[in-house]
């Protein structure tokens, strides 16, 4: 018998040898080969792009691909400056209604058609069509004839998106706002080829199907796996754009990212595990940059007790915010005292949140203070149950927990605490059925117009219950407004008044913190978008 | 006759459980449209939904679905909008169950080898030792073996790759993940039956007899203590070669398992159906094959269809 177990023993150790020994072959393989200086970097999408059709993206994941892939209209600068991308000319009729667009004369594809103002006429009309069933067609909707078309209502020939000739592009807006070319930027309005997508319904399923007119085209797709993106040699800025190679790696693991990085095997990181934040922060890798969002509670103004505004007030003025970003969330947000976050740069050259001072504080004493006037206004003696709900996902549920504390220590009131798993809980969020809830908003342009729009009583995406004429009439003011320093005033007026009325408090603007191999630079920090690493560069 | 009727069930079997799914998915709340609060304007969603039959009343989309099945279409994927569940799942498969496989075979073989051991030194150190790796490799789960493994096995040593997915020195730290768990439970298997049979008196005789350990163990105990092992490795086949949520996610594998927990998430309803009736079907499937397995380890079974 001993044998028998001495035998076995042998051959386990046998086969681990083995494989130890297969692993270090590895090794001198690799670090064999010389490594040349080309330029190529290896970057994390995060998971596979769901479709890398412009007309129905609809994620983060797919959009990054995406950017790199098309051009539209206007595109970004090295600098994040709107420039002319797909069109050399734009001319703008005195009423701000009219829209010229001249697409370029080197303009192609990358199979080496040439790109038309019709390409841009049929991929605007596709994402219209209601039987395409796109994302995102109500950005059109500036477009005069558009949502009636999209919606059922109206012809497609009375969409007032025209091809006048080969190069000339004509549009006629309903509205006249004056951020059009920021809308533009949208993916939906990014152009598609005619006769790619007319021979295969399934064209951007696959990489030898896409047909694209931006900085690359995609090589290679192995799906869950790898992306690889090659410069496009078709596009008429080719020679300004630095890497020939674009890898991205689709790892879903926070932490595996974050290895795989330190580890060498990825060059960029967009977003780093918030436990590795502390560990890196000083690290010259690392850069923390603002997000076009904000995490936000949002009160149901129909529910008691928050039918009253100053207590919703004192909710807002509990909160110790800074204790929040510093000792909860960590990773790197800033505390929010308006609502409009981080990004959007005002005609005065600053940033429209520094354009103003904070609208309120943390402040225990006059939370207290404006708890007792609410209660006395609505003749409570104390305050009816309130329930604090959050999706179970991420952190939220430390941040709920904080809350809770804090309103407890600051505004002497008990809350409870309730969760549910994500696509309930919008669910239930949309349905109204809380007092107080947990939501954050991403803008879908570098506006502040689409983040205040969305407590428009109008707007479909308000489910506070919370109304207000005049902050509707501010927002409808501003949309025809052709001077932008008045047109920030107006919203400006718009922001105070949401942040009187409180109909949800801000409690953070999020940031990106990513990780960036020392040899590559060049790579631009977008607030709304995924890194541009058009422009990007390996330096060794 | 015994097949054809096993194959009959099996086709009712998975006609069950998918109508259940069918029936179960459609009553979790949630839209596959709304990712995030931001409301789409309504006709928008109307639209979407028209485009996938999901604006028809449930038994007509039952009806619609039941169609297409039969056909083997397991219908479109709506996250991922240009591609189908049969693409997803055929793409998938490999992967999980090359690394299924290379899974399950260290551990029945570690397990074999660990269980045997250990019953063969009943009570004594090898015994102990072998029982607390088994101990040890049920009690740690995936999650922080596979990343302990990354770091020590990739990041620190240098030797592996950390994740993603090509060469085959890419498929060993998530093997070894994936292997423990089944490997230490095998073993605990093994031992006990083992500790059964070898107090059986056709082992007693045979050692009488003269015959060598080895060749006692290996000719009569195997075959008699491994029945148990296998009505268990039957399941367990079934649920690692059609990929794992944790480990798959962990060691960015592009393999299915992450659909059957990312579809739910997503209420993406035609993959839901198509992953729970691909894995389902190869459940049942393993289940038979190891009903005829036993007939050959063990000829005293029976294969029958009455009540004999």
């Amino acid at each position: 018998m001993k044998k028998l177990s001495l035998y076995i023993l042998t051959v386990i150790l046998v086969v681990l040898t083995a494989l130890s020994g297969c692993g270090k072959n590895e090794k001198t393989a690799q670090g064999g080969s010389a490594k040349e200086v080309d330029q190529t970097i290896t970057a994390n999408l995060g998971g596979e792009p769901y479709t890398l059709d412009p007309a129905f993206a609809s994620d983060t994941t797919s959009y990054w691909v995406i950017d790199h892939l098309y051009e539209g209209l206007y595109s970004y600068d090295k600098n994040g400056k709107v420039v002319k991308g797909t069109a050399s000319k734009v001319d703008v009729s005195e009423d701000g209604k009219t829209y010229t667009f001249t697409i370029r004369d080197d303009a192609k594809w990358s199979n080496g058609d040439a790109v038309t103002a019709n390409d841009f006429e049929y991929s605007w009309k596709r994402v219209l069509n209601p039987k395409t069933a796109a994302y995102d067609p109500s950005s059109f909707y500036y477009i005069k004839g558009a949502e009636e078309y999209n919606t059922g209502k109206g012809s497609v020939d009375d969409v007032a998106i025209k091809a006048e000739d080969e190069k000339t592009l004509v549009v006629q807006l309903d509205t006249p706002i004056k951020f059009f070319p920021t809308v533009l930027q949208g993916h939906g309005f990014l152009p598609v080829n005619q006769q790619v997508v007319e021979a295969d319904e399934k064209w951007a399923a696959e990489a030898e199907g896409i047909v694209s007119n931006g900085a690359y085209v995609v090589s290679a797709w192995k799906h869950n796996d790898e992306i690889t993106l090659d410069k496009n040699k078709e596009h008429w800025n080719t020679k300004n754009i630095g890497l020939d190679s674009i890898k991205f790696k689709m790892i879903a693991d926070a932490t595996t990212e974050y290895q795989m990085f330190k580890s060498k095997e990825l060059d960029l990181v967009k977003s780093i595990p918030s436990e590795a934040i502390d560990q890196e922060k000083s690290s010259d890798e690392y850069i923390s940059s603002p997000s076009f969002s904000v995490y936000t509670y949002s009160f149901n103004v129909n529910e008691k007790p928050f039918t009253n505004k100053k207590i919703r007030q004192a909710f807002a003025y509990a909160i110790d915010r800074d204790a929040i970003t510093k000792n909860v969330s960590k990773g790197g947000e800033k505390a929010a005292y308006g609502y409009v976050a981080y990004g959007a740069e005002a005609p005065s050259g600053k940033d429209f949140r520094d354009e103003v001072s904070d609208y309120y504080s943390f402040d225990a004493d006059k939370a207290k203070k404006l708890l007792k006037e609410g209660l006395k206004e609505e003749g409570w003696s104390t305050l009816p149950e309130v329930t604090l709900k959050y999706n179970s996902e991420a952190n939220h549920k430390k941040i709920a927990e904080a809350l809770q504390e804090m309103f407890k220590e600051n505004l002497g009131v008990e809350t409870v605490l309730e969760n549910q798993e994500w696509k309930t809980y919008i669910d239930s969020f949309k349905q109204k059925n809380f007092q107080i809830a947990r939501m954050g908003w991403v803008g879908d342009f570098l506006d502040p117009y689409p983040v205040l729009n969305l407590y428009s009583t109008k707007s479909s995406s308000n489910f506070t219950n919370w109304s207000n004429t005049k902050y509707d009439k501010l927002l409808s003011d501003s949309l025809v407004e052709q001077d932008e320093a008045k047109r920030y005033e107006l919203l400006h007026q718009a922001e105070e008044l949401l942040m009187t009325e409180m109909p949800i408090i801000p409690i953070y603007f999020s940031s990106q913190n990513a990780l960036v191999s020392k040899k590559v630079e060049g790579i631009r920090f977008d607030a709304l978008t995924s890194p541009d690493l058009r422009f990007a560069k390996v330096t060794e | 006759m015994y097949v054809i009727k096993r194959l009959i069930t099996m086709v009712v079997t998975l006609w069950i459980i998918m109508t259940l799914t069918f029936v179960i998915m459609n009553s979790i709340p949630g839209d596959p449209f709304a990712s995030d609060a931001k409301s789409l304007p309504e006709e928008i969603v109307k639209n979407m939904r028209a485009k996938y039959n999901l604006d028809e009343p449930l038994p007509v989309q039952y009806v619609l679905y039941m169609k297409d099945l039969l056909h083997f279409d397991f219908g479109p994927s709506i996250q991922s909008k240009t591609r189908d569940v049969n693409t997803l799942i055929a793409e998938g498969f490999l992967p999980s169950a090359i690394l299924g496989l290379q899974a399950m075979v260290v551990a029945i073989i570690l397990g074999l080898a660990l269980g045997i051991i250990a019953a063969l030194n009943h009570n004594r150190g090898l015994d102990y030792l072998s029982m607390i790796v088994a101990i040890v490799g049920i009690s740690v789960p995936s999650f922080i073996l596979a990343p302990l493994l990354i770091k020590y096995g990739a990041v620190e040593a240098g030797i592996l790759p950390v994740a993603s997915w090509g060469t085959w020195q890419h498929t060993i730290l998530p093997t070894i993940a994936l292997a423990v768990g089944p490997l230490a439970i095998i073993a605990r298997f093994v031992r006990t039956s083992m500790l059964e049979v070898l107090s059986q008196n056709y082992m007693k005789t045979a050692e009488a007899k003269g015959l060598s350990t080895v060749y006692i163990v290996c000719k009569h105990g195997i075959r008699n203590a491994i029945i148990p092992v296998i009505s268990f490795i039957g399941p367990l086949f079934a649920s690692i070669i059609t990929g794992t949520f944790v480990v798959e996610k962990i060691f960015a594998i592009p393999g299915i398992g992450k659909y059957f927990v990312d579809s739910i998430f997503n209420r993406d309803y035609p993959v839901i159906l198509g992953t729970t009736i691909f894995y389902s079907t190869i459940l049942v499937l393993t289940l038979f094959l190891i009903d005829l397995c036993y007939r050959f380890v063990d000829p005293r079974i029976k294969m029958t269809s009455g009540s004999e």
